[in-house]
């Protein structure tokens, strides 16, 4: 694997992901097809990233999800209505290419949390024990009185659960601007 | 190609295969021939990689409780808090504990929608912490109010006789109730600061301790002492501070300096999420803004680090930092990877 190559996946790539799946929802109305979208888009943008690196990231990466879904709906013989619906629409809308770069470190922590919080009360019993308290997979198991396959299973499905909150999850938007001094301070409520 | 849910599978497969500490060269080399199928692999792989290393994180809520302890539904409760304010949403994680005063910690916590990020109320000494970017207020039952910086912890005592917080990391701001009976402590290395009833603020960083007191008066005592009710002294008395003044420490002694109320005020301004610069150098704003973020700012040219700024900036927004640094002056930024690069256009 090329290290280096990859870092600049994980830390230039993938903090759109967000924003790219927003995208593909909007065009491609088969929901079931977007994950498969997605990794043919970073497979594409990775592969041409091995020969040269694009400068605008954001764009080049709209643009291979463009030109793919040109190419599927093309190709295909028969297309469902829904996927061409919206082929229209290809063009990329303004909010979605503001420059959202990566989670702040505080909104990173809140998608952790939620994702730790939509598991299973087990599966987060044994992400807790292996990632919080850093017991080996085995002391996992024998604590809990489970298999290590169950381990397993519990682990794969959490990590998939935080890597989709972290990148590829709508985070809500809060109603911003600084009524902060007056929340944070109760008693002091107007000022 | 292959469906992206199979694929995914496969590579978490591996990667919890990797962590299960059962791993042989055998298993390494049956990886990299996965990995060299397609490139579809390799993403989902680093993509999963990337995210589990990054839920290291979640021991900022596990910070402080008993090892092997797992917090079960009933005591983990998970509750965002959303504040108004330029971070956007804010989590506060509330760990309920037996005492009754301690829920009413944390029922302060929520109710006061404190600009939190992870909180722990323990049975026994309960440590409250923040993480890098962080900021949270927390009340404590004896009418203080404790005002946590970016990547800091304190843990609290509290007893009949005395008021001991000991900041392990970072800094805090203290609004000390008056209780005369109670001695206010903190507690941070070799250094206590003794308060009655005050306002004011330690740091812990790599030079040493910082104090500033922005009312009131404090004490200040070095190692190797009990810790002294303020009205009976003892000890090497290493000095009081009155409002204004700021002192620093190290291993060697103290330094105190008069700056004004106001001015300290200032500084303190990241109690609202800001930091004030008043012609500091670039260097030094950039290594306070290093607080608050895991992607450090790296000053690859000295003749840009002199250059010196006033103004106040949101302390979690270092990209509009280095927009305005790119715009205003001869500075371009390199992101490179992990971090971002400042270097001389």
């Amino acid at each position: 694997m090329n290290r280096e190559l990859n870092q600049w996946f994980v830390h230039e790539v993938l903090p759109h992901e967000r924003a790219l799946v927003r995208y593909l929802s909007r065009v491609w109305r088969t929901r079931s097809e977007i994950d498969d979208l997605v990794q043919e888009v970073y497979v594409r943008v990775y592969e041409a990233a091995e020969k040269s690196r694009p400068a605008a990231v954001k764009s080049f990466l709209f643009t291979a999800a463009r030109n793919l879904m040109t190419d599927r709906a093309r190709r295909a013989r028969v297309v469902t209505i829904e996927a061409v619906e919206n082929i229209e629409e290809l063009s990329v809308v303004a909010d979605e290419m503001t420059p959202e770069r990566r989670l702040s470190a505080r909104q990173e922590l809140k998608a952790l949390a939620g994702a730790f919080e939509s598991l299973s009360p087990r599966c987060r019993e044994v992400v807790w024990l292996r990632r919080v308290d850093e017991l080996s997979q085995k002391e996992v198991a024998a604590r809990l009185g489970v298999s290590s396959r169950t381990v397993e299973t519990y682990l794969m499905r959490g990590m998939q659960a935080f890597a989709d909150a972290l990148f590829a999850k709508q985070i809500l938007r809060v109603v911003r601007r600084r009524a902060r001094n007056a929340e944070a301070e109760p008693g002091h409520g107007k000022q | 190609m292959e469906s992206s849910k199979v694929v995914k599978e496969q590579a978490a497969r591996w990667l919890v295969k990797q962590d299960s500490g059962e791993w042989s060269a055998a298993d390494g080399a049956a990886l990299q021939d996965w990995l060299q199928e397609s490139t579809a692999h390799v993403i989902a792989y680093i993509r999963l990689e990337e995210a589990w290393k990054r839920t290291g994180r979640l021991k900022s809520f596990g910070a402080g409780v008993a090892a092997g302890t797992v917090p079960s539904p009933r005591q983990w409760q998970l509750s965002s808090v959303f504040i108004a304010g330029e971070a956007g949403p804010k989590t506060a994680v509330v760990r309920h504990a037996r005492r009754p005063w301690l829920l009413g910690i944390a029922a302060g916590i929520v109710g006061m929608a404190a600009i939190g990020v992870a909180w722990l109320v323990l049975t026994a000494n309960p440590m409250y912490q923040t993480p890098v970017g962080g900021l949270a207020s927390v009340p404590m039952p004896d009418g203080s109010k404790v005002t946590l910086n970016t990547n800091s912890a304190v843990r609290v005592a509290i007893s009949d006789h005395e008021r001991r917080v000991q900041l392990e990391r970072g800094e805090a701001f203290f609004e000390v109730a008056k209780d005369p009976t109670r001695p206010f402590v903190v507690v941070a290395g070799r250094q206590r600061v003794i308060a009655v009833g005050t306002a004011f603020s330690v740091r812990r960083g790599a030079h040493g301790i910082q104090v500033a007191v922005t009312e009131g008066k404090v004490k200040i005592e070095g190692e190797g002492q009990h810790v002294q009710r303020p009205a009976t002294g003892g000890g090497v008395d290493t000095g009081s501070l009155t409002a204004g003044s700021v002192a620093r420490m190290d291993g060697n002694g103290v330094l105190i300096e008069q700056r004004g109320v106001q001015e300290l005020e200032q500084e303190l301004s990241w109690r609202a999420g800001f930091l004030t610069f008043d012609n500091t150098t670039l260097a030094d704003a950039v290594s306070e803004f290093n607080r608050y973020s895991v992607r450090p700012i790296v000053i690859s040219d000295p003749s840009i680090a002199a250059i010196r700024l006033t103004g106040r900036f949101e302390s979690a927004k270092y990209e509009a930092f280095i927009r305005l640094l790119e715009d205003g002056f001869s500075i371009r930024a390199e992101r490179d990877g992990e971090r971002i690069v400042l270097l001389k256009r």
